[in-house]
């Protein structure tokens, strides 16, 4: 092979070696954005597929429509709305004597990426909630439970169960999509590559697939931490009674 | 009611029922004293199961009223979480809670609806496993168990809120021939240790050994009632008559 092409080559992946902090701590802000957009997700998109599943006619209306907005408006513009109309303040938590600060462009991309997941998890959620067996929920009735009795302690868990495919899905679509933010400054872990092979052009190859190979872990991680925890709650016997 | 009165376990008084404009109870009427075993048998869509549902609630009636005890257990006023601890109720499709075991299936009302705590709702379950013969099974979930089991399970967990009532919807009509026995059987010694019960079966040699009276429904309407004898031997209407025989022979 041509020596100086070699040469290239090695001095490529060590420009990426160099630089890989960089990333790194690019990648640390993205793993940091998933975990927390998706516990927002979470937070307000369980009680919401609650909502359209049992909600009265006016509750399940509102939350349907405002579902339907966030999930038909194009990420890079709930941030913009997030951060330049609704104008997120920064945020100074203080643990102990740790006292951290988050940016404004931070608060929004949470925001942004935590509603809109919200508005899909919603939707995970109600599939699930409805594949549970009404005659479950009837029984749960008959011995004198109320409603919301029965759907907490016999609809939800097996609901929960059946999430977790839905779920893996989309913390592997808020993973990816985390990469917006850079519409607000702020340098996640593909902005930062990006970055690194506007610099040095030829490196592009050697960007890329380190970058790959960082986003393949931290799916690869979660989705078979969500396979364990699926595992374990399997129920014995399989899901039909 | 007048307490001097004699009252009954249940009185049905002139109930009618629709979903929407059509009519599926009409005018029905008829009670039960403590220990009675009522068998309900009329054709498909006659209103057996709706009949069974008034009775808890589980659907609403449009006129009339329902007595349990003397109390009345029909009108807005009527708190129904505390109507059916008092009438247990079990299904066709068994309807067990798929994410717990057959223990927990049992526990979960006593626990959540009289407040025992888990000792005393967990002895409570071992009791009525043991009465329904499955102790072994107790930490089975209910994908692991046969249809008998599982409908054994059912009945367990309605006698565990020590109901005064007990309805039973078409109770073995899921189950393989094989297995609708074993849940006969503990039907059977239910009734022999007095519990009331109101059921809907095509059973008719459970109805005929069991029963202390019997209901032909059609077309939401009773059409003859009385002893199984009666029914069975010499019914006074043909379309009594007619089903009977149709169903015995389909049956057997
Ligand atoms: N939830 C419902 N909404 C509308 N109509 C209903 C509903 N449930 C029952 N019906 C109708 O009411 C009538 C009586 O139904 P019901 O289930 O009480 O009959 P059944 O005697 O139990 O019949 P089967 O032997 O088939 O179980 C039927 O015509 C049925 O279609
Ligand atoms: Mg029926």
């Amino acid at each position: 092979m041509d020596p100086t092409v070699v040469a290239q080559a090695t001095g490529d992946w060590a420009f990426v070696l160099d630089n890989a902090p960089y990333l790194l701590v690019g990648a640390v802000l993205t793993v940091v954005l998933t975990v927390v957009s998706m516990l927002l997700g979470f937070l307000v998109g369980f009680p919401a597929g609650i909502v359209e599943v049992y909600g009265g006619r006016v509750s399940t209306f509102l939350v349907e429509t405002v579902g339907i907005v966030l999930r038909g408006t194009p990420i890079v513009v709930i941030l913009i709305f997030m951060y330049f109309v609704f104008s997120t303040p920064s945020l100074t938590l203080g643990l102990f004597d740790v006292t951290v600060t988050l940016s404004d462009a931070f608060i929004a991309s949470v925001l942004g990426l935590g509603l809109r997941s919200a508005a899909y998890q919603s939707q995970i959620f109600r599939g699930a909630l409805q594949s549970v067996d009404e005659g479950q929920l009837e029984a749960a009735r008959s011995v004198g439970m109320s409603k919301l009795e029965a759907i907490r302690h016999v609809v939800v868990p097996q609901a929960l169960r059946r999430s977790i495919p839905g779920f893996q899905n989309e913390v592997t679509i808020v993973l990816k999509d985390t990469s917006v933010v850079f519409a607000i400054g702020l340098a996640e872990l593909l902005t930062r590559s990006y970055d690194l092979f506007v610099r040095q052009t030829t490196a592009v190859l050697e960007v890329v697939l380190f970058v790959s190979a960082i986003y393949f872990v931290l799916t690869f991680i979660t989705n078979r931490g969500l396979d364990l925890i699926g595992s374990y709650y399997e129920i014995p016997g399989g899901e039909q009674a | 009611m007048s307490d001097n009165e004699h009252t009954y376990l249940l009185e049905v008084d002139r109930v009618s029922q629709s979903y929407g404009t059509e009519k599926v109870l009409r005018d029905i009427s008829f009670e039960m004293d403590r220990g009675d075993v009522t068998v309900l048998v009329g054709p498909s869509g006659s209103g057996k199961s709706t009949m069974l549902r008034c009775v808890n609630r589980l659907t609403e009636i449009d006129s009339g009223n329902i007595y349990l005890d003397g109390e009345r257990i029909t009108g807005p006023d009527v708190d129904v979480n505390e109507l059916r601890k008092e009438v247990g109720m079990v299904f066709q499709d068994f309807n067990l809670f798929a994410h717990l075991t057959a223990r927990q299936n049992i526990m979960l009302g006593p626990r959540r609806v009289l407040g025992l705590d888990k000792e005393e709702a967990g002895k409570r379950a071992d009791e009525h496993l043991e009465m329904v013969g499955l102790t072994p099974q107790a930490d089975s979930y209910p994908g692991e168990l046969s249809g008998g089991q599982q409908q054994r399970v059912g009945i367990a967990r309605a006698l565990a809120m020590e109901p005064k009532l007990m309805l039973f919807d078409e109770p073995t009509s899921a189950l393989d021939p094989e297995l609708i026995g074993e849940v006969l059987e503990v039907m059977r010694d239910l009734a022999d240790r007095g519990m009331t019960m109101l059921v809907v079966t095509h059973e008719m040699s459970f109805a005929r050994e069991v029963a202390s009276e019997m209901l032909f429904l059609d077309g939401g309407k009773i059409v003859e009632r009385g002893p199984p004898e009666q029914l069975f031997d010499r019914p006074e209407e043909d379309r009594t008559a007619s089903f009977l025989r149709r169903i015995t022979e389909m049956h057997s």
